[in-house]
C-alpha cells in the first residue's frame, strides 16, 4: 500500500513549535514503525526512547533506523501503563495516537 | 487511560511536559488532489466513543492536579494515496466498531476519480489535536 502521511509537514511544524527539543530526553509512547520518531530526532533531542506494544512494529522501526540516529533513538517493546524507568527521567513525553 | 497518564506523570521530570497527539473527534474528509488543490468528495462517519473516553481521562488527571494544560493546537493532517486499492486497504484497516462499512464512500470516490486525469491522488484529511500538559510537581505523596 502506498500511503504518504503528512506530505506538507504540518504535524512536524506543530510539534517543532511547541517546545525546545534540543538536548532533551524524550519518551515517545506508541511509536509504531517509527514514522514520527524520525521526525522528532531531527529536532536534536539528546535521546528518544520510543515504545510500542507491538514487537513486529518495533522490529520494522529498528530496521528502518538510519545510521545517523542510532545513538539518539532507542526502540523498545512496551506500553504506556508500565514504563520501565525510574521516576523523573524525561523532559518530554509524547503520546502518539495512543489515548 | 488514566493509568497511562499517571505513569507518564511518574517518569516525567519536574516541570516536564506531556504531549497528547491524536485525531480530534471530528469526521475525516475524503477527497481528490493534494495540498491546495484538494477537493472534498465525502465525509466519513466514524464512531468517537474511544476519543471521548480519552478526553475524559485527560480531564480527570487535570482535575486530580497531576497536570495543567499549557496549550491546545489543531491542524489538518493528510494521508495521500496513489490508488483506489490503497484507499480500500486503508478503510479496511479500521476496526468495524470504530468505522462501519464505508463502501458508499469508496464508490463515491471511485466515481469522482473517473472524471479526473490519470494519476490524481486520493487524500483523506483529518483534524489533529495536540494538547500540551505540564506536570504539576508534588501533586502525589
Amino acid at each position: 500500500m502506498t500511503l504518504v502521511m503528512d506530505p506538507t509537514g504540518d504535524e512536524t511544524y506543530a510539534l517543532k513549535g511547541i517546545t525546545n527539543w534540543r538536548g532533551k530526553r524524550i519518551l515517545e509512547v506508541g511509536c509504531g514503525d517509527g514514522r514520527l520518531t524520525l521526525r522528532l530526532a531531527g529536532f536534536n533531542p539528546e535521546k528518544i526512547i520510543a515504545l510500542d506494544p507491538d514487537p513486529k512494529l518495533i522490529r520494522t522501526a529498528r530496521k528502518n533506523l538510519p545510521e545517523k540516529y542510532k545513538e539518539r533513538i532507542e526502540y523498545r517493546a512496551g506500553n504506556a501503563e508500565h514504563v520501565k524507568h525510574k521516576a523523573n527521567q524525561f523532559d518530554v513525553i509524547i503520546f502518539s495516537w495512543v489515548l | 487511560m488514566v493509568h497511562a497518564l499517571t505513569e507518564a506523570h511518574r517518569v516525567l521530570k519536574p516541570n516536564g511536559i506531556l504531549m497528547d497527539l491524536r485525531p480530534a473527534a471530528k469526521h475525516r474528509r475524503a477527497g481528490l488532489g493534494e495540498g491546495k488543490h484538494w477537493k472534498r468528495v465525502g465525509v466519513m462517519r466514524e464512531n468517537f466513543d474511544d476519543d471521548i473516553a480519552a478526553d475524559r481521562a485527560v480531564k480527570q488527571v487535570i482535575r486530580d492536579d497531576l497536570f495543567q494544560q499549557e496549550s491546545l493546537i489543531e491542524f489538518d493532517l493528510d494521508r495521500v494515496m496513489d490508488t483506489l486499492q490503497d484507499f480500500h486497504a486503508w478503510l479496511d484497516d479500521f476496526d468495524v466498531e470504530k468505522l462501519p462499512s464505508h463502501d458508499w464512500l469508496y464508490q463515491k470516490v471511485e466515481r469522482a476519480l473517473e472524471k479526473k486525469p490519470a494519476g490524481t491522488k486520493i487524500a483523506v484529511r483529518g483534524l489533529m489535536r495536540l494538547r500540551v500538559l505540564k506536570k504539576i510537581v508534588d501533586s502525589i505523596d
